[in-house]
């Protein structure tokens, strides 16, 4: 999800990526972001049942192997 | 889509493919289990499983949170639901599990209270909203899901919020895991290691399989390359005689886990002795509780709780499912009496389930296409 603003209260109004698969579909949502705060307007995250898990790099991404 | 075409590439896919034949023995047969259920929903929906050698197979396992929720637990819902006053939330896949008395959705029916939440912080926004009545949250899922039921109680517990109950059904991964490696029914290769759950706990929790039981695992995102990638890395750890856990999804998964996450965890949960699995039995210090200082929020102690141990229905099978032992079409029931719109076992609700995701991607028979 990308994060539109940021409240007082410390929650994050994000708005879903477009076939992220999440619902509800193309509703901004309040999302907690106590787990990966600082969080700013534009950022990615990795949202699962209402709490932001991860902050997503902003540059490509790529899989590796680590032993 | 940054972070999803990329792993989405057909060529690469059918580059990977070649890969795993490549490094297959011939006559040997592989079983390899993938332990969440968004990862099954991933082979079935992309056709994975059609990408690999026929003597590779992939075997479903118990990492679907609404799946491993026994009957009696459903039961205990619906009671607290039924309490005059209450306003009952949960998440909609839970709402249509059968307990031996009706779903949720019955209940509702019937006249109780019950809503359906994206998330805890729903359930508590509607606890504000509704001061005079007690609102009650069924929480279920793995150490993915936990973080956000416990960040959501320190919330309440900070705003003073006397009306938001707890009914706690939260679940962790490695304790069933373990029951599944000590099963004489099951000979498994190696393993699928769980992306989400991993974004929490990292990967030391699973070095355990490779250490006690000489299994490799790799930890998998979740898009079909990332699932061919890491049938692939667990094949060549059985091919060069290694056996470790890798992290495939290393853009997301850090080794150690969400560190502040296993904190708010902690504080706000404690470890069960015993916790009931479906399909599993109880399992030693598999379940979580509220801990003494969110005592004032748990559901279980607010109210009376049946705690009856149900069994499943005769004709559901989705025990042995959960446990991998058979696939869902082999169910006497799967896509007869037990579809997604009348389902008779938690695998056909959720849509994590391997028998959903059977059903919704065809999947009636043992014949599968192999590229």
């Amino acid at each position: 999800m990308r994060v539109l603003s940021i409240s007082d209260d410390g929650l994050a109004l994000c708005i879903p990526d477009e076939d992220s698969g999440s619902e509800p579909a193309d509703e901004p949502v309040e999302v907690q972001i106590d787990l990966v705060s600082p969080v700013m307007p534009g950022d990615e995250l990795l949202v699962h049942a209402g709490v932001a898990l991860l902050r997503l790099g902003g540059g490509s991404v790529r899989s590796e192997a680590v032993a | 889509m940054k972070f999803v075409d990329e792993y989405r590439n057909a060529d690469l896919g059918r580059a990977l493919s070649a890969q795993i034949r490549a490094i297959v023995e011939p006559g040997r047969q592989y079983k390899v289990m993938e332990v969440c259920g968004g990862h099954t929903h991933t082979i079935y929906k992309y056709g994975v499983d059609d990408l690999l050698p026929e003597n590779v197979e992939l075997v479903h396992g118990p990492g679907c949170p609404v799946c491993v929720i026994p009957m009696g637990r459903v039961d205990d819902g619906i009671a607290v639901a039924k309490v005059p006053g209450v306003i009952f939330t949960c998440f909609g896949d839970m709402m249509r599990v059968p307990g031996s008395l009706g779903t949720l959705l019955e209940a509702k029916a019937a006249g109780a209270d019950v809503r359906m939440v994206y998330s805890p912080l729903d359930a508590l926004r509607i606890a504000k909203q509704n001061p005079d009545r007690d609102v009650v949250f069924f929480a279920i899922g793995f150490e993915t899901t936990a973080p956000s039921t416990a960040l959501t109680l320190m919330r309440a517990k900070a705003e003073g919020v006397r009306n938001f109950f707890c009914f706690c059904n939260h679940v962790t991964i490695v304790p069933p895991l373990r029951a599944l490696l000590e099963s004489p029914d099951l000979r498994l290769d190696g393993f699928i290691g769980p992306g989400h759950v991993s974004t929490v706990v990292g990967a030391l929790p699973f070095e355990f399989i490779p250490k006690d039981y000489g299994k490799p695992v790799a930890i998998s995102g979740f898009e079909p390359l990332d699932l061919l990638q890491s049938v692939y890395m667990v094949l060549l750890q059985l091919a060069e005689g290694r056996c470790e856990v890798e992290n495939q999804y290393a853009r997301v998964v850090p080794y150690g886990g969400n560190e502040r996450a296993l904190q708010v965890i902690s504080e706000v949960f404690e470890l069960r002795p015993h916790f009931e699995w479906r399909g599993l039995g109880f399992i030693s210090h598999s379940g979580l509780k509220l801990s003494r200082a969110y005592a004032a929020f748990d559901a279980e102690l607010r109210y009376e709780v049946p705690g009856i141990r149900v069994a499943d229905p005769k004709a559901c099978q989705c025990g042995e499912v959960l446990k991998g032992v058979i696939k869902p079409w082999e169910c006497k029931v799967f896509g007869t009496a037990c579809t997604p719109e009348t389902p008779i076992g938690t695998c056909m609700v959720s849509s994590e389930g391997a028998c959903a995701a059977y059903y919704n991607y065809g999947r009636f028979a043992r014949e599968r296409v192999v590229a």
